[in-house]
């Protein structure tokens, strides 16, 4: 009978794959399925909160319009009364040709920024900046702006927005993060733009409603021409807010071009009023 | 291979001693059945996943410990114990060893 | 921004525990190694009887343990795992480590009894104890190996 403790193989018991790499490959996959469900969560969000009836999205909101911190609506002198009954004037013409839902309330709000934008948010609310309505070419052009942000609230683009913001936000919390921390980026991402589709959407619409009004789509163009221009001329900012809520890209352009020609060639333009307080349209 | 808890296998002389051999393994059940036996865990009763999870990892610690014992030029192992010890919530470790031994 | 603090900190003890724990891991195992080879001659069995051929002077208890923790790497990477579960192999290698340290700390006890055998030996492990409801405490194990060391009669 013998006693011995001859070299065993201790390395049966680790076993000798890559840590690291299969780490790493978990990661990635981890990343893969948050990331889809993040952007499932956003889909499904989207359209449950599109499920709201559009009289109780107003009354959560009431007066107040999110996303817009100078709000210019009081009329503090002659001349912005007088744009704003302008817009309202002509957003209620437009709203007129487009087939909104039943109790769908439209209100208009004028902001004094000089940036050329306009925006769509919660409760039917319409915001347009000074700076689009001092720089667009014609009444149809601004026609234009007003159906596309109206074809947004009826596709009830923005509260299907903050309906897919708040259920990647109950994702941050259910993964352990702080939604308090995330919700400010996700919501800045949000108001980024809608998606591609959306836009594509609420263009045809906008194209519709044009037609009905003025019985061609004429001057759409120029809009984005406008803003494609300020985009290169103010290049150091936020290029991405007007390029993404509205792309500018050439494809778009041309899309409003042929619309334009389908429909009745080249029409005359109405032209907007002059503003009082500069005496000039640029 | 022969294995047993006891000192030696009955009816056959024990020829050599290779010393102590042991396997190891540290496992986990995806992370739904650790939800269910979450749940599970409310009304009692057997949690298979993890029973099933602790079964799987001896049967891999026995078969490492043959393993080693194979490499040694063993044909048996005696006194075999088990140990299992929980380090991370949901992983199981489970450690198998005994000596090595050529029977005849 | 914070967010980006978080990560940022997050990916800086990944690569902390990365680095620094991989070179530990390795020279653990290198010295792991050369141990064994020293005390080669101190043999260890899990058996209850002692060789009935030879004589002995005497036995007594000698215990092997030592505290191991886990870095921040291997705890990601395997609680990255446990979500799929299957073999956790960053916490394999660990008790790998623990194990064997706990037995040459035991032979390194007998021989400096004197002593050339260990019967009966037993491994176990334990948990440290960590504050359950901190997740992020690490945690660390306790590896401890005993048995009886038997001293020769007549010293070969």
């Amino acid at each position: 009978m013998s006693w011995e403790n001859p070299p065993v193989p201790h390395e049966v018991n680790a076993s000798r794959e890559s840590v690291l790499a299969e780490f790493l490959r978990l990661l990635a996959g981890l990343g893969i399925c948050v990331l889809a469900l993040a952007a499932l969560l956003y889909f499904a969000g989207g359209w449950l909160a599109r499920w709201v009836p559009i009289s109780t999205e107003a009354a959560w909101v009431g007066d107040h319009v999110i996303g817009l911190s100078g709000l210019d609506d009081a009329p503090a002198d002659a001349g912005n009364a007088h744009i704003l009954a302008q817009l309202q004037a002509l957003t209620a013409r437009v709203a007129a040709n487009m087939d909104l839902p039943q109790g769908m309330q439209v209100r208009v709000h004028l902001s004094s920024s000089d940036v050329p934008n306009a925006f769509a948010t919660l409760g039917g609310h319409l915001v347009v900046n000074r700076g689009l309505y001092r720089r667009m070419p014609s009444e149809n052009a601004l026609a234009l702006v007003i159906a596309h942000e109206l074809g947004h609230i009826k596709a009830r683009d923005p509260i299907a927005a903050v309906g897919g913001s708040a259920s990647l936000a109950l994702l941050t919390v259910a993964l352990g993060g702080d939604a308090r921390s995330l919700a400010p980026g996700i919501a800045r991402l949000v108001q980024l733009g809608y998606s591609r589709q959306a836009e594509s959407a609420a263009d045809a619409e906008a194209l519709l409603g044009l037609h009905r009004l003025y019985g061609h789509a004429g001057g759409a163009a120029a809009v984005f021409e406008v803003l494609d221009d300020y985009g290169r001329e103010h290049r150091e900012i936020s290029m991405p807010t007007l390029l993404s809520t509205h792309p500018a890209d050439a494809r778009r352009i041309q899309r409003m071009r042929d619309a334009a020609a389908d429909w009745n060639g080249n029409p005359p333009l109405v032209p907007l009023p002059v503003e009082e307080e500069t005496g000039a349209r640029p | 291979m022969e294995i047993s808890n006891l000192d030696s296998i009955p009816g056959k002389a024990i020829t050599r001693h290779l010393g102590l051999v042991q396997g190891s393994t540290v496992r986990s059940k995806h992370v739904g059945k650790d939800i269910f036996a979450g749940l599970k865990n409310i009304v009692g009763g057997e949690l298979k996943a993890y029973t099933e999870l602790l079964n799987e990892s001896r049967a891999e610690a026995t078969e490492r410990m043959l393993a080693q014992a194979r490499a040694v030029g063993a044909n048996a192992v005696v006194n075999v114990r088990f140990a299992t010890s929980n380090i991370a919530s949901g992983a199981a470790e489970v450690m198998a060893y005994g000596t090595a031994v050529v029977v005849q | 921004m914070e967010l980006i603090i978080q990560f940022g900190v997050i990916a800086f003890l990944l690569l902390l525990g990365l680095v620094f724990g991989r070179a530990a891991e390795q020279r653990h195992f290198r010295e792991l190694k050369q141990k064994e080879l020293i005390l080669r001659e101190v043999l260890v069995f899990s058996e209850k009887h002692p060789p009935a051929d030879q004589e002995f002077r005497s036995a007594n208890l000698v215990v092997g343990s030592v505290v191991i923790a886990e870095d921040y790497f291997k705890r990601i990477a395997a609680s990255l795992k446990s979500l799929v579960g299957g073999r956790l192999t960053a916490y394999e290698s660990l008790m790998d480590r623990g194990r064997r340290e706990a037995i040459i700390r035991m032979k390194q006890a007998a021989r400096e009894a004197g002593a050339s055998m260990i019967f009966n030996v037993r491994i176990e492990t334990a948990r440290l104890s960590e504050s359950d409801s901190n997740r992020q405490a690490l945690f660390a194990a306790e590896f401890i190996a005993y048995g009886t060391a038997l001293v020769p009669a007549t010293r070969p």
